[in-house]
């Protein structure tokens, strides 16, 4: 067997495990690279820094573990633009029971993050309410077009007492969250964080009401770009390049920061100057992560390149017709 | 080695996560013990949460009301005819049954009535916006500059916006024209848009090498498209990959021996 054949018949179990090496090696060495963000994930930026301070956000989060690599940089990044905003927000999910548990854990860990680093600490109830899981998205949009008080009644939220480490439940609607709510056009933004075709559902249902924008998974990404493109979705971050994107939107701004020739680090003449996020951590998951990404698209780019070349070389030595 | 609560529970995600991916090796018991957990919780986790969250403040809740309590000392009246949803529901299991599963059509009946009632709204949701964004202009209005006008300026080395009223005019004039590169953008899509469209033509045969050429052009635009598409859902998936492995390198690790 010559080298071009064994090229050819390299054991797959070798190749995962030099990925498995090669990427585990990256995270060792998260790295900032220069990028000059999608239009759409600038656009997702623009749309939400331009929210004024203290706005409310309805977040629907479709997501689970099984897409964590992309969706939680993605709900990471929101809820530090959230709590850097002062916004309030209701989430809750459409899609998949486990979601709203696993949106929990994210937004215990930002606001703990967050609490550290000397901000003021988001409460339940009083900054965002977490409504948990409705089963069938396409009634919950539905219902939350036709009538928001009707699709989200009965639902209740815990509030603190005022006594140091105590909760009592009380009605969402009685909550200072939803104070000035009473329909969904009264909401300022809705952020679809999703992994699956629930973000088309809300955009047929809800987006000549309220303005809409999404972070989704790369596999969602393609079938919402015709959305944004239309103006029915003002903006999207898509994948792992949508999680870096934003993180480097929140530490650069539009038009804002200047790099050390005095040119902006972010230019688009479709906005003009849209700032930094001023507080807080802004480079985490994805800088982590986009890095390795390369590590890993060049071995797969090589092992392309490798079989192709192997497959043509062992062809020709043998003398068939390549 | 710090033994936490949470190092455990990181650690028991390990050992899944470990036995989930041992199906790269080859086929094996640990693979499907974990497999086998893995839908039995799923399943356990949206029966309660469907309970929790929809089922008893949605429907038992309003067919009982509410007693008054501390928190809302309003007592609400309960509703009985929420009560005629749970044979109408049930009626779905009698597909089960070969004498009695017509009667499973009825509540799927109800489904597809209200799902079809709300299609012709959301077909023009959908599309209309779509079909208006795609009716784009391709002759360009003024050639005094080949691109849209920059709107900002270099001032001592820095990059600033430009000063009012020259501002707001280069704004009038990039609103009111087309510029040749952004008719040239314009037709490049309306040119893949068309020929992509056209190749989902089936209804009359396509005759004459125009036809013939807009119909192959589109079909290349296609495959270009699900060329893109597919790299980018290699992406997600390398990035559920680094994900996993950031959970071993930077969670567990952690939690385990640095007891972070």
């Amino acid at each position: 067997m010559t080298i071009w054949e064994k090229m050819q018949k390299v054991d797959r179990r070798i190749l995962y495990a030099i990925l498995v090496v090669l990427v585990c090696g990256g995270l060792f060495f998260p790295s900032t690279i220069k990028t000059d963000p999608d239009p759409s994930s600038k656009s997702f930026y623009e749309a939400f820094m331009s929210l004024p301070k203290g706005s409310t956000v309805i977040v629907q989060t479709d997501w689970t573990n099984s897409t964590r690599g992309e969706s939680m940089g993605h709900f990471e990044n929101l809820m530090r633009l959230m709590m850097s905003g002062d916004h309030k927000f209701v989430f809750y999910s459409a899609a998949d029971p486990a979601a709203p548990q696993v949106a929990r854990t994210v937004i215990a860990r930002i606001i703990a993050e967050r609490k550290e680093q000397g901000f003021r600490e988001y409460k339940v109830g009083e900054d965002y309410i977490d409504l948990g899981f409705f089963p069938n998205a396409e009634a919950t949009n539905t219902s939350m077009g036709v009538n928001l008080r009707a699709a989200w009644a009965k639902r209740m939220s815990k509030m603190p007492t005022g006594e140091e480490g105590k909760m009592k439940e009380v009605d969402i609607w009685q909550t200072p969250v939803l104070q000035k709510i009473n329909k969904i056009e009264d909401v300022d933004m809705m952020v679809v964080v999703t992994a699956s075709a629930s973000i088309d559902i809300a955009i047929q249902r809800l987006a000549n009401k309220v303005d809409i924008t999404a972070l989704v998974t790369g596999v969602t990404g393609p079938t919402v770009l015709p959305f944004y493109q239309s103006g029915q979705v003002k903006g999207i971050g898509i994948g792992l390049k949508g999680v870096y994107d934003i993180e480097y939107l929140m530490a650069n701004g539009i038009n804002d920061v200047k790099d050390e020739k005095g040119l902006a680090v972010v230019t688009w003449n479709k906005a003009g100057s849209v700032p930094k996020v001023q507080d807080g951590t802004t480079f985490a998951r994805g800088r982590s992560y986009y890095g390795t990404l390369h590590v890993a698209l060049a071995l797969l780019i090589l092992a392309v390149v490798m079989g192709n070349v192997a497959m043509f070389a062992a062809r020709r030595r043998k003398g068939d017709q390549v | 080695m710090n033994l936490t609560y949470d190092a455990l529970k990181i650690t028991a995600g390990v050992v899944a996560m470990l036995a989930l991916y041992s199906i790269l090796y080859r086929e094996n018991k640990f693979y499907r013990l974990f497999e086998h957990i893995f839908l039995g919780l799923a399943a356990g986790y949206t029966i309660v949460a469907t309970w929790k969250d929809t089922l008893y403040p949605q429907w038992w809740e309003k067919m009982f009301g509410r007693v008054a309590t501390a928190d809302n000392p309003v007592p609400e009246p309960g509703y009985w005819l929420f009560a005629a949803l749970l044979p109408i529901g049930l009626l779905a299991y009698m597909v089960f049954s070969k004498k009695h599963n017509w009667m499973s059509k009825i509540p799927i009946g109800v489904i597809l009535g209200l799902w079809s009632g709300q299609q012709v709204q959301i077909w023009w949701n959908t599309w209309g916006p779509q079909l208006y964004s795609s009716m784009q202009p391709v002759i360009p209005t003024t050639f005094s500059s080949l691109s849209v006008p920059s709107t900002v300026e270099v001032v001592n080395g820095q990059i600033q916006p430009l000063a009012q009223p020259a501002l707001g005019t280069v704004q009038q004039q990039i609103s009111n024209n087309l510029y040749l590169t952004q008719a040239l953008t314009n037709f490049i899509f309306v040119i893949t848009f068309v020929s992509a469209f056209s190749y989902f033509i089936f209804s009359f045969e396509l005759k004459g090498k125009f036809l013939h050429g807009v119909n192959k052009f589109g079909r290349w635009m296609l495959m270009i498209g699900f060329g893109a598409i597919f790299g980018s859902t290699v992406m997600a998936r390398f990035a559920l990959v680094i994900d996993r492995m950031s959970y071993i390198v930077n969670e567990w690790v952690q939690v385990l021996f640095r007891g972070v």
